[in-house]
């Protein structure tokens, strides 16, 4: 069990190619924290450099109170799960859980019986004498797993584990993950790029866009108050209405102005930015029944979820996505009135993308 | 803050085994032998055919140095350029007949059927002989009264054909060999371009009506066709190298009136029977830039077939 | 293809396949049927193709040439009834086998370093690799003679070998980095993250894995070693030379005696055609550097 600690880190592929920027991240011990982020926002390099698999550019990584630059691999105490399981084809199933082991001098019986536990564990005992590439996916998932716990390691470090299950077992496999997890109490590093990953199992995430790391925090504090405009964009389902205004103080209120939008904020902002970008979920904007509606709009889409039913609404400018309960019913083309949940909006400066609220 | 200085106090197992001295350990004695067999032959090479010289009758003597006279001989003697003449003869009718044959047989062979993997399997065995052999076998069927002949003459009633003997003829005989021995890769390679078609491709066509020569001309030709140059590529320059049939089949002079000495034989000629080293040098130069210049055409119509 | 053909279409189909597959495979039958004749049978003007019925097949050539010499008497004269092809045969075996052992281990390695790691010019390192192999033997021909009679590795085993493993290593490098950079990094990553070496990964997981690979690739090189003719032929006389210069030596004296040459030729060919069918699902691989994949 240990902490990880990345200082300043940076990657560096070649002179036009950054893929980490100056990184600092602190993993508490027995956290379990996904780093998030879209294909190429450098998640999966800060990983491997965490892992040995590759070597930072810039700055320093430790591991417990150890620091690791430079140490190979094998000296780092950590376990690795890829994507694709990298299960050796030729061993059995056995051989490869117990692949790890026998790389330390560990004596014949103490394998056995760790090679049993963790099989136990995972509910593979029937597999042992199996070729891995035979097995269903999440067989081969929990034969990757296997091999990981088996070392006892430091730390946790996954690659996208789940990518390669079908949604069911993906489903499955998220929730026995965090169970376990939960019941070594081993630091995990999780890479994803599905945010519902990231938000049923982790503690913490962090997300990371273009090499930049965005925010870390819970994943409540990640959806309710994210702190640049990607954050707020690319967590959750429809992603976050996002409208460009400018913020206006007039008689000591701010309001949001733009074509189709004069909206009086509750509470005034104290901010030299005139340019914003306003943002509100689609669950906070409501169908308005009287005329006070605060945006009117056409309907033009009707998606039904069955628990709950998504508009597009064409306010002219631009189209904003709206989640009702299933008994609200719009008809399309209808004009409306939308209101918006003055708890819960969030608004960014148009610069430097960075929040003015939380 | 801790500061990356330090790094260096910590010893990895097996230290002097870093990735980068792994990686030249692992690749050095390949270049190293390839440098040794090739690229200093061909240095050595140059520099003697600019040297009238040769092994066995100068031995030990300065080497006397006469600049480009020898290519200049060689690009004004008529013998020399009829030693091309010959060559791109014989490799371009073995090529075209390989290619044509080949493609044929891959088409017929397309499809399944009983036997296929093992008629397959028993028909690409002329490639994998050593040449020896094989013109050893058609220098035994070609003979005056040989088995092939006896066809020819007693079976079909025209008149035997001296194989080895005549002129006219040596060089088809080498052609026929060389088709017998090759037609086998074309048609592997054509299979290969012929199965990685996907069969959806017809299956569309089927649907719009296409013709079966519009599905060949259509999706057939243009699929294979990357695949078969390569191919063709590979069996140029092979053909264009190649001396032992010949050599087994009609000698080494390239038979009567040399009417299959290729340039590689005509080096051969120069180069041990005259021992002229330098000037067979100089041929050899002459024959690799000629090989070169083609390649790099044989590879630019490849790239071109492929950006379509 | 459509395989809903009409019996005409069929009967066309089986007619010409029939056909060219007895003409492709004729010579192989005449050479084979011809190293059970009798001297007289074999140079019988008319044809036989029917064992027992035709003429009386005998193990006599195959008997003869491992005791007797095939060919001229001058070439006996220093072997006491110890057979020369038998010793031809036994130096192509050990040719063989010494530069197929040595290209296969030098060739992967060089492969494996290519695949897995950031090489400077990588693309023209491989090409370079490969021209080599592009290159006419004769041309390099003349040198080598020159260089190998400086160096006393003209009539040696280690002369040729090594220019056999020359020969074979381009096929190998290319044949073997095509399978390296099909075998996922990830399982050497996961075998150093638990704490084995570089090395240690490469025997324990690498080598197991492309083991079937290694074999077919060496099943190609020995093939390439086995038939070479222009350098052994050249740089190899006497005892150290291989069989196919000894073949072609005996044609040209004097009259063949085809039957216990066709038994020769059986003998040389034999493995190799074990060796097709052996690697023939990876026969398009090796016959183009692993340029053509399927």
């Amino acid at each position: 069990m240990a902490t990880v600690q990345l200082r300043n880190i940076e990657k560096q592929f070649a002179p036009d190619a950054i893929a980490v920027k100056d990184l600092d991240l602190d993993i508490a011990d027995g956290e379990f924290l996904v780093l998030l982020g879209p294909s190429g926002c450098g998640k999966t390099t800060t990983l491997r450099m965490i892992a040995g698999l590759e070597t930072q550019t810039q700055g320093d990584i430790h591991i417990g109170n150890r620091l690791v630059n430079g140490l190979p691999a094998g000296e780092r105490d950590i376990a690795f799960v890829f994507q694709f399981y990298a299960l050796y084809p030729h061993l059995s199933v056995k051989d490869n859980v117990s692949f790890p082991l026998r790389a330390q001098n560990i004596s014949k019986s103490e394998v056995d019986s760790r090679v049993q536990d963790v099989a136990k564990r995972l509910r593979i005992e029937h597999l042992l004498k199996k070729k891995p590439n035979r097995l269903p996916g999440g067989e081969q998932q929990r034969v990757a797993l296997a091999r990981a716990m088996i070392r006892q390691p430091q730390v946790f470090l996954m690659d996208e584990p789940l990518t390669n299950l079908d949604a069911e077992l993906r489903a499955d496999m998220r929730a026995e993950l965090k169970h376990l997890q939960h019941e070594l109490g081993t630091t995990m590093v999780y890479v994803t790029h599905d945010q519902i990953e990231a938000m049923s199992m982790s503690h913490r995430i962090a997300v990371m866009n273009e090499g930049v790391l965005q925010q870390v925090d819970t994943p409540l504090n990640i959806y309710n108050k994210p702190q640049t405009l990607f954050v707020a964009t690319f967590i959750g389902s429809p992603p976050m209405n996002i409208i460009e205004c400018a913020l206006v103080t007039e008689d000591s209120n701010s309001y949001l102005k733009s074509d189709n939008l004069n909206y009086k904020l509750p509470n005034t902002i104290d901010s030299t930015s005139q340019q914003v970008y306003f943002g509100i979920r689609a669950e906070d904007l409501s169908v308005a029944s009287d005329s006070t509606a605060d945006i009117k709009g056409d309907v033009i889409l009707r998606e039904p979820l069955g628990d709950e039913t998504l508009y597009r609404i064409d306010i002219g400018s631009q189209i904003l996505n709206i989640k009702t309960s299933p008994k609200v019913r719009l008809t399309i083309g209808d004009t409306i009135g939308l209101n918006i949940n003055a708890t819960n909006i969030h608004l960014f400066d148009k610069e430097s993308e960075r929040s003015l609220l939380h | 803050m801790a500061t990356s200085s330090n790094r260096s106090n910590l010893k990895p197992r097996f230290s002097w085994f870093t990735d980068r001295r792994l990686a030249n350990l692992f690749i050095f004695p390949t270049l190293i032998i390839l440098f040794f067999v090739t690229l200093y032959p061909l240095i050595w090479s140059l520099i003697v055919s600019f040297a009238d010289w040769s092994v066995i009758k100068n031995a030990g003597e300065a080497r006397e140095y006469i600049g480009v006279e020898n290519y200049s001989e060689l690009l004004g003697s008529k013998k020399a350029w009829e030693r091309f003449v010959v060559t791109g003869k014989i490799v371009g009718a073995s090529v075209l007949i390989e290619l044509v044959l080949g493609f044929g047989i891959a088409m017929l062979l397309n499809r399944k059927f009983r036997g296929r993997s093992v008629m397959m399997t028993l028909m690409l065995i002329p490639m994998m002989l050593s040449p020896v052999v094989v013109a050893l076998f058609w220098r035994f069927m070609m003979q005056g009264n040989g088995v092939l002949n006896y066809y020819i003459h007693e079976v079909m009633g025209l008149e035997p054909v001296l194989w080895l003997a005549s002129r006219a003829i040596i060089p088809w005989s080498v052609v026929l060999v060389d088709v017998w021995m090759w037609t086998p890769f074309m048609m592997l390679i054509c299979l290969a371009g012929l199965s990685a078609i996907p069969q959806y491709l017809y299956e569309a066509a089927d649907v719009d009506r296409a013709s079966g020569w519009f599905r060949f001309r259509h999706i057939t030709l243009p699929m294979v066709m990357p695949v078969v140059l390569i191919g063709v590529i590979f069996r140029i320059m092979d053909a264009y190298k190649m001396i032992d049939i010949i050599f087994v089949l009609v000698g080494d002079k390239g038979g009567a009136g040399r009417a299959a000495q290729t340039a590689a034989l005509y080096v051969y000629d120069v180069a041990f029977k005259s021992f002229d080293t330098g000037l067979g040098s100089a041929y050899g130069y002459i024959m690799l830039i000629f090989i070169i210049a083609l390649a790099t055409l044989l590879i630019r119509a490849i790239n071109s077939t492929k950006g379509e | 293809m459509n395989n809903n053909l009409s019996l005409l279409q069929r009967l066309g189909f089986w007619l010409v396949l029939s056909l060219v597959f007895i003409i492709s495979m004729f010579p192989l039958f005449w050479i084979l049927t011809s190293s059970f004749k009798t001297r007289a049978d074999v140079i019988s003007t008319t044809p036989t193709y029917i064992p027992f019925v035709q003429y009386q097949p005998t193990l006599d050539n195959y008997k003869s040439i491992f005791i007797s010499p095939i060919g001229d008497a001058a070439q006996s004269t220093a072997s006491q009834n110890i057979s020369v092809f038998r010793n031809k045969l036994l130096n192509s075996v050990i040719i063989t086998a010494l530069s197929t052992l040595l290209a296969v281990l030098i060739g992967t390695l060089t492969a494996y370093a290519i695949s897995r790691y950031n090489i400077i010019a990588k693309d023209d390192l491989m090409f370079f690799i490969l021209s080599t192999r592009m290159l006419p033997p004769i041309v390099v021909l003349i040198p080598i003679f020159v260089l190998f009679s400086n160096l006393g590795l003209k009539n040696s085993y280690l002369g040729l070998s090594l220019l056999y493993i020359s020969m074979n290593l381009p096929f190998v490098v290319w044949i073997m980095k095509g399978f390296f950079d099909e075998i996922p990094v990830e399982y050497e990553e996961a075998a150093m993250i638990d704490g084995y070496s570089r090395l240690q990964a490469i025997y324990k997981i690498v080598i197991p894995e492309a083991l079937p690979a290694m074999a077919a690739t060496a099943v190609f090189s020995m093939i390439i070693s086995w038939n070479e003719f222009v350098f052994a032929n050249f740089l190899n006389r006497d005892a150290a030379s291989t069989v196919p210069p000894f073949l072609n030596s005996i044609i040209g004296v004097g009259a063949v005696e085809w039957s216990r040459l066709a038994a020769a030729s059986v003998i040389f060919v034999l493995p190799i055609v074990i060796f097709t069918f052996l690697v023939r699902n990876h026969l398009l691989r090796g016959v183009t550097f692993g340029a053509v994949r399927r």
